[in-house]
């Protein structure tokens, strides 16, 4: 389809106005926290919450390197437990910002501070939590590989302390906390055998390990909680990984991987622009022929969360990478930047081609509380579902969509790598002999 | 057979040359001197080395060639102060390069060259500009765009008779205008290409500020930049290919 009727095409994002209405609506929020407040109540004898369940983990930053570690249970919604794990079927079912942040309410984390390699005395010698599987730390950790909810009880110090913590550019929202004291397994959880085999493994590099369970079939989301719970990698450097630098991780690795699959693929045939709209971000992901090359650019709207202030300028931010990747650590966009590649080289590796890509992300205020990536990595691989629109060059493309985007082609331009110019190759301008 | 004494800083200068691109590369031991010629692998960058044996103290050698691990081969050169000499002599039977510094022997192991990266044709480019100007210029250019933006622009005003940088950051901008008085030379003709400054970083950390540079430019196409080193006796040319505005 040629790029200006595809533009046409493209439906007015409908969940917009559904948006604007639970955003002036936010008071549902205190609904759900009191609603928790009930079924905690119910859940709780004595300070021990018994018959919970719990599907997955949060690992702290706070205080590194002795950091908060929790796990999170859906108190009074244990059947469910399995709809309360961030992953791309949020995306699938059409969540919207509101269902995120019920989710995260809903979820109590019961946490406790432990050090990231020595958590038991009887590690100290080798700093290490690969043997750690007794106590609060063990517990959390057969939570974080096992491949459903686990069923479990946890004594807690305090009542929790409700409130929701607004999620970051990175990590999903949190909801209630409490204090933990200890916690027990009522049943022996199931862990999937590759799992099993990079757990045993002891002299497996943690990169090696994520790659072979993303190419098991495990999803990133599965990948980032064992890597979380230090439990893959050279056991002398197993150690307990925060959340939000996990996702980044794991994303960056698997990306790589994706990246070297595609090396020396050939590039694709024509110029495609793909959109797609979540949540108040809308995407538009132009690729071109030619050898590895992407950017991400993100626009922020005056008013949505990250610049706040209506009566501001577009918040423009980018990072890009060249055919062999970054030597540096993405300054701007951040996790943005790493969940978007992984997408798009997915998309490639599937077709089996390479491309140069730019992927332009407009929040608008719609956008009023963030959710954490998976929000970029779920809209940048669906929006391969479907058809593109196709243009003559990259630069015609980019023209014609900077006419839907808050700023006008010459300011891209100026902070847009791709769009300021490709990177040719030297044996484009050699001379058949 | 290769057996070669040579100054530390040449050495030295004629390795950084070539590892600003690549990690591992081909070195030809002629019998009038070494030639290295590697490309990227993106293909976009590309040097063309050669050190004439005069540039060495002494010089024996019959048409061999040795693949290196350059980073390797640069800390050993490193081990040596800049006047001292450092030794070289290829074992032919156990392919491994021996190093003498002042007493310190080090043999390093070679490379099988079908292994490395087959070696780029030169592309023959008509490039109609020629501008040559000091390395400190090309230096100062550089880094001032390199404060303000990821690419920057080389090009040559044909009518009013200038070279001209300019790179255009999100918010700042360089303009820098060198006339005929300021440069050593300028061959008029109609130039205007965007490179990436990743690659011109490191290229220009190779050129020898009081060195004389020639930077060939045409119209969205690869610059070629020449300059001598270790006294007119080391030659290096690099291309690299510019960013594309037009498609």
């Amino acid at each position: 389809m040629r790029l200006d009727d595809y533009i046409e095409d493209l439906e007015p994002d409908e969940e917009a106005k559904r948006r604007r209405l639970a955003k002036e609506k936010s008071y549902a929020i205190t609904d759900h926290l009191e609603e928790f407040e009930q079924r905690f109540d119910d859940a709780l004898s004595g300070d021990t919450l018994v018959g919970s369940t719990s599907p997955s983990i949060f690992v702290g930053r706070s205080n590194y390197p002795d950091i908060p570690i929790g796990l999170l249970s859906p108190v009074g919604d244990e059947d469910a437990a399995d709809e309360y794990v961030t992953d791309g079927a949020w995306y699938q079912q059409g969540y919207g910002i509101d269902d995120v942040l019920q989710r995260r309410t809903g979820l109590l984390n019961s946490s406790k501070r432990a050090n990231v390699d020595s958590p038991s005395i009887a590690s100290r010698l080798t700093p290490s939590v690969h043997d750690t599987w007794d106590g609060f730390v063990g517990v959390q950790r057969e939570v974080a590989i096992a491949d459903r909810p686990v069923d479990l009880e946890i004594g807690l110090d305090d009542t929790p302390d409700l409130g929701l913590d607004a999620g970051t550019d990175v990590a999903t929202p949190r909801g209630p906390r409490a204090n933990a004291r200890n916690a027990e397994l009522r049943e022996n959880p199931s862990v999937p055998k590759p799992v099993k085999k990079t757990l045993e493994d002891d002299d497996w590099q943690a990169q090696g390990a994520m790659t072979y369970l993303y190419r098991r079939g495990f999803d990133v989301y599965d990948i980032n909680s064992i890597l979380s719970a230090g439990a893959l990698g050279e056991t002398d450097q197993r150690r307990l990984v925060p959340t939000r630098w996990s996702i980044t991780a794991v994303d960056d690795t698997v990306g790589q991987f994706l990246r070297g699959r595609i090396r020396n693929e050939r590039g694709i045939d024509e110029v495609q622009v793909w959109a797609n709209e979540y949540m108040g971000n809308r995407y538009w992901i132009v690729l071109a022929p030619g050898s590895w090359e992407f950017e991400l650019v993100e626009m922020k709207a005056p008013g949505s969360i990250w610049n706040p202030n209506p009566e501001d300028d577009i918040w423009l931010q980018s990072a890009s990478e060249g055919y062999e990747g970054r030597s540096s650590y993405v300054e701007e966009t951040a996790g943005a930047y790493y969940a978007a590649r992984l997408a798009v080289l997915e998309h490639l590796e599937s077709i089996g081609r390479q491309a140069k890509c730019l992927v332009l992300r407009e929040v608008s205020d719609d956008y009023w509380a963030p959710v954490g990536v998976w929000q970029v990595r779920e809209s940048v691989r669906n929006a391969f579902d479907g058809e593109y629109g196709e243009a003559e060059t990259f630069h015609d493309a980019v023209s014609q969509v900077a006419t839907q985007l808050p700023v006008g082609y010459q300011r891209l331009q100026r902070k847009s790598e791709l769009a300021a110019g490709l990177q040719s190759s030297l044996d484009a301008f050699s001379q058949p002999p | 057979m290769f057996k070669a004494i040579v100054s530390a800083e040449t050495l030295t200068s004629a390795l950084d040359s070539v590892s600003v691109l690549v990690d591992e590369c081909k070195i030809h031991l002629e019998e009038d001197g070494l030639e290295i010629r590697a490309v990227d692998p993106a293909n976009v960058g590309m040097v063309d080395l050669s050190l004439d044996a005069a540039a060495f103290e002494s010089y024996e050698a019959d048409g061999g060639l040795i693949g290196v691990d350059l980073s390797r081969l640069e800390d050993i050169a490193g081990m040596a102060d800049s006047g001292q000499l450092i030794q070289l002599e290829l074992d032919e039977e156990t392919r491994k390069l021996h190093i003498q510094i002042d007493g310190l022997e080090y043999t390093l192991a070679l490379i099988d060259p079908d292994s490395i990266r087959q070696e780029p044709d030169i592309p023959d480019l008509d490039l109609p500009a020629e501008v040559v100007l000091e390395g400190s210029d090309v230096n100062r250019s550089v880094t001032a765009a390199d404060m303000v933006s990821d690419h920057i622009a080389l090009g040559v005003d044909d009518a009013a008779e200038y070279f001209y940088v300019d790179a255009e950051g999100d918010t700042d901008d360089v303009h820098l205008e060198l006339t005929q008085e300021d440069l050593i030379d300028l061959q008029v003709g109609p130039a205007h290409s965007l490179f990436s400054l990743d690659y011109l970083k490191d290229m220009n950390k190779a050129i020898p500020a009081d060195a004389e540079v020639t930077l060939a430019l045409g119209e969205e196409f690869p610059v070629k930049i020449y300059f001598g080193f270790a006294e007119g006796q080391g030659q290096v040319t690099y291309m690299l290919a510019p960013r594309i505005q037009s498609d």
